[in-house]
């Protein structure tokens, strides 16, 4: 007994209490409402019988019904370029910034503060302000587009099955640009100064500095900021709601939008509950990317 | 020794009304009623007249959001936490009464003096029925009819006292009404891909003859071609595939729609914003002396069958409809009765229009009713966006609903 005492005190036994209890948290909190949604996948649910645990088990039948359904695949393909474009855009822009910024201009620091206000601001205030941006007659968009003399005939963003889906990646580009500038400003302020000098005397231009410099110290904070990334966009639900609506025509419908559709809308929770162990897969994936990339860190 | 007494006889006096007051208290039958209403709208406020009644029943009052009324009502009937009485969007009722979530209200309907089925408008009614028997009684209704701009009717020439009245006049009268350089579209209505496009499309398939059940049938496939025509002529913005009644009407208050397509909610924002002569008109039928349509919505009360107390929660409804009458008055929502006259708001514009929509409310026809209504629902509104988008003919976009709804029905 005593021996045991002594081990939680300071020994094996402390180590155990120390991993058991965030463990013995996330189980409850995620783990749990994970295995719940794998088991639901399985089964047949409606609304009735949501507050039963036991319920019709269906096998597979949910995800053979589900991918039978036609837009299914055009669905998952625009998730897919709903997240590479979202990713790109705002990583690319974001990374633009966090340079600009780098140079550290006066009052450079204070700007890159503010340019948090949008990510600040929630999703669907965002995608309100969006809708009007992003309307057909009277958005500003096409306003300046005209004006510039861009386009001749007003681009229906919304409304236009070929467009839909890049209004919604607009917005959400928008609205993750500074967050990924704030992250890869960070990274950037932690890359050593000497480096550089080293690399000026040495007689590296500015484009070699940034390629065998700059980029190779932000590996990981690129890593890691992508699969952050992937993961919010794939969590992205609010801009849809308030721009589309996820049409016209499921053109810009993704696999986020369409879970919610399906349980809260449609009340078919297996179904949604399918879609969300498909997207489960994917975040794993995104996680494991995540913790590789942020390995180093922790170990110093 | 005088105070003493006092005292004595006060303390007496005191512990015999809280007694009593007990009493009353612990008697009283608690009930709870879920709605969405805000505090200016009937729930909240008939609840507290009501309740000041002091008839031995006190209602308690929760509001839920729109989004959350069906998934709440579903996990608490699910868990034994139901309420007793709520109010239901029209269109999810059967979902719960086909499960006997809801009490067969047809007996006490039957004694009741006040809540009678002949006195409402048959749509809403139906809306509340299941397999013959009443589950619910309507709370309030609406429906939609064709606003029109008739300052734009004089400038295109065209009789401002004359709208149109078949589908292909509305059509022609959009083509002159429309007008790209001033900005005025010729007409706006609601495809959303959400239930307000079913709203709006399903009484059009309805006056062609059709129901949720033929929704492939000729008269529903030619309304489809007929709003597929007005969003290839550009009559109307190609935003009406994503926006909503609310502000497909507010393009119509600012003068860049000539007509709109919505429903009495629209009636107190129009006259503040709208700096026109405007008017309503009957839903256009498909040609001279078909049968006519319209859109029927809002919300039913229903009494759950886990409720212990459905008599007193009888009493609740029997009195929420006593005040029917003053529905408009206090709360500008039109009960679904026919027997009571809105009175007049001594406004004739807006008379005009509750006359209209009065009028249009005896053809409403209910979505359903089918227990499986948000997927059928899901299944016309992909037709509709199907085809007014370009990517299937309205035949086939509406032949592949019909093929949906059949698997959905079983």
């Amino acid at each position: 007994m005593r021996r045991i005492i002594a081990s939680v005190r300071d020994g094996r036994g402390f180590d155990f209490v120390l991993v058991g209890v965030p463990f013995a948290f996330l189980f409850a909190l995620a783990g749990l409402p994970l295995i719940y949604n794998i088991l639901m996948s399985f089964q047949e649910v409606d609304m009735f019988s949501l507050g039963s645990f036991i319920r019709p088990f269906v096998g597979i039948d949910n995800y053979v019904a589900l991918f039978r359904q036609p837009e299914t695949w055009p669905i998952l393909t625009n998730t897919l370029i709903f997240v590479v474009g979202s990713i790109a855009g705002q990583f690319v822009i974001g990374f633009g910034l966090a340079l600009f910024f780098w140079t550290s201009f006066p009052g450079a620091s204070w700007l890159r503060g503010l340019f948090l206000v949008s990510w600040v601001m929630p999703g669907l205030v965002v995608g309100a302000i969006w809708n009007w941006i992003l309307s057909g007659d009277f958005g500003v968009l096409n306003f300046f587009l005209r004006e510039s003399g861009l386009i001749t005939a007003n681009i229906f963003w919304r409304s236009d099955p070929n467009f839909s889906l890049w209004a919604v990646v607009i917005a959400n580009i928008w609205l993750g640009t500074s967050f990924n500038m704030i992250l890869l400003s960070v990274g950037l302020s932690a890359i050593p100064g000497d480096l550089y000098e080293a690399a000026d005397m040495d007689g590296a231009n500015a484009w070699q500095r940034f390629w065998t410099i700059t980029l190779p110290m932000m590996r990981s904070t690129i890593g890691a900021i992508i699969a952050l990334g992937l993961i919010f966009t794939l969590q992205q639900f609010d801009l849809f709601a308030a721009i589309t609506d996820g049409g016209p025509n499921n053109s810009s419908n993704v696999a986020q939008y369409w879970a919610w559709d399906l349980s809260f809308r449609q009340y078919d929770f297996g179904r949604g509950a399918t879609i969300s162990v498909i997207m489960t897969v994917f975040v794993m994936f995104a996680a494991a990317v995540y913790v590789r990339s942020t390995r180093h860190e922790v170990r110093g | 020794m005088g105070i003493r007494k006092h005292s004595i006889a006060i303390a007496l006096a005191l512990t015999c009304a809280s007694l009593v007051s007990f009493q009353a208290r612990a008697e009283d039958v608690k009930l709870t009623l879920w709605s969405l209403d805000r505090d200016i709208q009937p729930a909240p406020n008939l609840i507290k007249e009501f309740n000041e009644q002091k008839n031995g029943i006190q209602i308690e009052y929760r509001q839920i959001q729109f989004d959350d009324v069906v998934s709440e009502a579903m996990r608490a009937y699910s868990t034994g936490k139901a309420p007793d009485i709520i109010a239901i969007d029209n269109p999810n009722h059967a979902m719960f009464a086909s499960r006997d979530a809801f009490l067969d209200l047809t007996d006490m309907i039957e004694k009741s003096t006040v809540i009678k089925p002949e006195n409402y408008f048959q749509g809403p009614l139906k809306s509340a029925t299941w397999d013959e028997k009443y589950y619910g009684v309507p709370k309030a209704t609406n429906t939609i009819a064709l606003y029109y701009n008739k300052d734009l009717f004089k400038a295109a020439g065209l009789d401002p006292e004359k709208p149109p009245k078949t589908w292909d006049e509305l059509v022609e009268t959009a083509r002159k009404l429309n007008d790209p350089s001033k900005n005025v579209y010729g007409i706006t209505f609601c495809a959303k891909a959400n239930e307000e496009g079913t709203f709006q499309f399903l009484p059009w398939a309805q006056m062609g003859g059709s129901t949720y059940k033929t929704i492939n049938g000729e008269g529903a496939v030619r309304a489809l071609t007929t709003w597929k025509q007005l969003l290839d002529e550009k009559l109307t913005s190609p935003d009406t595939l994503t926006r909503s009644q609310w502000d497909s009407t507010a393009t119509f208050n600012a003068g860049n729609a000539a007509m709109a397509i919505s429903g009495p909610w629209e009636i107190d924002r129009m006259l503040t914003d709208a700096k026109f002569e405007w008017g309503t008109a009957l839903l256009p039928v498909p040609r001279d002396g078909a049968q006519r349509s319209s859109a029927m919505g809002d919300y039913n009360w229903a009494i759950f069958s886990s409720s212990k107390h459905p008599e007193e929660a009888f009493k609740a409804l029997e009195f929420f409809a006593s005040k029917d009458a003053t529905m408009y008055k206090d709360f500008g929502q039109l009960p679904a009765r026919a027997d009571l006259p809105v009175p007049p708001t001594g406004n004739a514009v807006k008379d005009a229009a509750l006359a209209t929509f009065l009028e249009q409310m005896k053809y409403a026809q209910p979505r359903g009713p089918s227990p499986e209504w948000p997927k059928i629902s899901k299944a016309i509104q992909d037709a509709i966006q199907a085809a007014l988008t370009g990517q299937m003919e309205p035949k086939a976009a509406l032949d592949q609903a019909a093929e949906k709804i059949k698997s959905i029905e079983g």
